[in-house]
């Protein structure tokens, strides 16, 4: 049985990556199997910063060949360090599978020996675990930059998700703080699974799916001097170039002394914004640049949606009863749930404030922007505008992890935020 | 004002609806202890098939997952379970078209909330069901739902699992859940005596070890855990009973 100790450094080495989803995929079980996946993905517990754990995250080794600056397990650090072998993993997620403490298996690690060894032990270890212990769970693993392409191919027909960190938002500060790591070796894999995946769709591939929950990334936030516009833009490029289900943020904590690095922490509020930001441009049908101007930041007093909205009060009211659903998404206090109610509703009835109140759709901010049956109930000075929403959204900051948290409902399903 | 009281279970529930349907004001429940006024007279609905058909194929005619529904409503802990279905059915069979959609409508918001109640706290414990390893390879596992959700949990965990053996157990409601590798059936269980493997402690530990591991001591936020995690439910869970 694998070491208590091991697992703890282990544990705590691979802590720091965001992606926890488990949704996405389909994956059945087989005769004489153990899992499968569910495709909302489901949460087994959560820990005291209030994110979810739903997959067993952990490094298969922190001994890495590489130098990079903002990393704990960085070849200079003094560190514990430690290596599993691909029984003692298999060992663990079946065990740990069996009790439901958790939905599958993240896989990660640093790079030791070379590249193309750790990659294939980790494809050995997900391959074991498929082929000899027949699990149909999750499994997202981790690809390693400058490993041998045909490796990678081959891990991604074992595994639901696979993600390939772009780590920081410019190539510029890659060469800086990660500079074993080239944008080529993170995007060229990127761009070959994306083109395996598009294939499949395209033929309509139906058993053996390649990455049934297609990729994820995720970027530091506030280790380097990029802006909120440039994260974006990068961010909307994956989302239409490389069709990423996922690009996660991990705002900068200083756990690494170094001169390259700033001395303070990006604060967790800028997190915040940029995933409303993302929020947006996935579910909200809005574009980069309505939201954030290319060498600009996001506000750190209003929503980016509020902000929007602040800009462009030519557009509002809209009235509920009529307005198209496009046009309700960027209605300030409006999610994608409470637009899909009212656009199921309103088939029916027409709605006063009284209906809308009822069918529990805040009105707090929404109340400046819309109309009902022609009535309006918000204030028609911008100034006072702007204050009321300022106080709305004071409260904002204590809520903010709960981007953490995958909510996975059968409707957040039904509003595509899956 | 008449007051129909079942026994609690979908039958005799589709039954009093067909008595019930034609009442201008009335109750229909499986609560005992229903406060009852000066005029109330009290039926005691007993299952009979025709009755019930009849009911169940009305609700099909106009959408026919609405008695699939029905069934997740009446699972609920809420008190007024049966008379907010009732409600319900009284709407979509008048209407003579499916409600659910209908959002505005007050008897679909209550019908709604209840069902999300009932399929979010299933949803919620296809997570954090914990089971145990006993010394015959069974997996075993005790909780305490609000709702009375084990046949769905039931179904889940049959097709996941599906090569174990293993028993779901609501000590609540002194129901079981069992399913021996091939088929699951529900059962009366009081109490249950378990001895564990030789390695289910090791295994526990380990986890508990990942859960204080995984934790980003400079991120606390308290609040959110306990909202996605209420505090009813750890009782359960081997990593939350644990000196940090």
């Amino acid at each position: 049985m694998i070491d208590a100790d091991k697992l703890e450094i282990l544990t705590e080495s691979a802590k720091y990556d965001v992606s926890c989803s488990s949704s996405g995929s389909r994956r059945t079980n087989k005769a004489g199997g153990l899992g499968n996946a569910s495709v909302g993905g489901i949460c087994h517990s959560f820990t005291p910063d209030g994110r979810c754990i739903s997959l067993l995250k952990i490094l298969m080794s922190n001994d890495c060949i590489y130098d990079c600056e903002y990393c704990p397990n960085r070849r200079s650090a003094d560190v514990r360090r430690a290596s599993l072998t691909p029984d003692e993993i298999c060992e663990l997620v079946i065990n740990f599978y069996r009790r439901n403490y958790i939905e599958g298996l993240f896989l990660s690690s640093a790079v030791f020996g070379n590249p193309d060894k750790t990659m294939e032990l980790m494809t050995e270890t997900v391959s074991k675990l498929r082929r000899v212990y027949n699990f149909n769970g999750y499994i997202h693993m981790k690809g390693i930059p400058h490993a041998d392409g045909a490796l990678v191919m081959k891990a991604a027909k074992l595994a639901d998700r696979m993600s390939y960190n772009v780590e920081l938002p410019s190539e510029k500060s890659l060469k800086l703080l990660a500079p074993q790591k080239t944008k080529e070796s993170l995007l060229l894999p990127m761009k070959s699974l994306n083109n395996a995946i598009e294939y499949d769709k395209q033929n309509n591939v139906r058993r053996g799916k390649v990455l049934p929950a297609g990729q994820t990334t995720q970027m530091i936030i506030g280790a380097s001097p990029e802006c909120d516009g440039q994260i974006l833009k990068l961010t909307e490029a994956l989302y239409r170039n490389m069709h990423l289900k996922r690009v996660y943020y991990s705002s900068y904590i200083p756990v690494v002394q170094s001169s390259k690095l700033p001395a303070n922490g990006a604060g967790l509020l800028r997190e915040h914004r940029l995933y409303q930001a993302d929020w947006l441009i996935r579910f909200y049908g809005f574009d980069v640049n309505e939201i954030c101007g290319e060498d600009e930041n996001l506000s750190p007093d209003y929503d980016p949606k509020c902000a929007w909205a602040l800009r462009n009060m030519h557009l509002f009211p809209v009235e509920i009863n009529t307005a198209p659903l496009e046009m309700l998404l960027r209605v300030p206090g409006i999610g994608a749930k409470s637009a899909y109610r009212i656009t199921e509703a309103r088939k029916f009835s027409k709605l006063d404030f009284d209906n809308l109140a009822k069918m529990r759709i805040v009105l707090k901010r929404a109340r400046h922007f819309i109309t009902c049956k022609g009535k309006f109930c918000g204030t028609d000075s911008l100034a006072q505008v702007k204050t009321s929403l300022l106080i709305s959204g004071s409260g904002e900051i204590n809520e903010q992890l709960t981007m953490f948290s995958e909510p996975s409902t059968a409707l957040s399903a039904l509003t595509g935020e899956i | 004002m008449k007051i129909f009281i079942t026994d609690g279970s979908p039958e005799a529930f589709f039954t009093a609806v067909f008595d019930a349907f034609a009442e201008k004001e009335c109750i229909v429940t499986s609560d005992e202890n229903v406060q009852l006024a000066f005029d109330s007279q009290v039926i005691r609905t007993v299952y009979d098939e025709e009755k019930c058909e009849r009911v169940r194929k009305g609700i099909a005619r106009y959408d026919k997952d609405a008695e699939d529904d029905v069934l997740f409503v009446l699972r609920s802990c809420d008190p007024l379970k049966e008379q907010i279905a009732f409600e319900y059915i009284k709407k979509l069979m008048k209407s003579k078209t499916a409600v659910k959609k209908m959002l505005s409508l007050p008897e679909v918001i209550e019908f709604n909330d209840i069902l999300y109640k009932v399929t979010g706290e299933a949803h919620r414990l296809k997570g954090l069901l914990r089971f145990m390893e006993s010394r015959d390879n069974v997996l075993y596992a005790p909780y305490s739902p609000d709702n009375d959700i084990t046949d769905i949990l039931m179904r889940h965990f049959a097709s996941r699992l599906k090569n174990e053996r293993f028993v779901i157990h609501d000590v609540k409601r002194k129901i079981a859940g069992m399913y021996n590798g091939h088929e699951w059936i529900m059962n009366y269980v009081g109490e249950a005596e378990v001895y564990l493997s030789e390695y289910e402690r090791a295994f526990e530990n380990l986890w508990k070890k990942y859960y204080l591991a995984v934790n980003i001591e400079e991120r606390p936020h308290e609040k959110q855990m306990k909202r996605s995690m209420p505090v009813r439910y750890w009782k359960f869970l081997p990593e939350k009973n644990q000196k940090t």
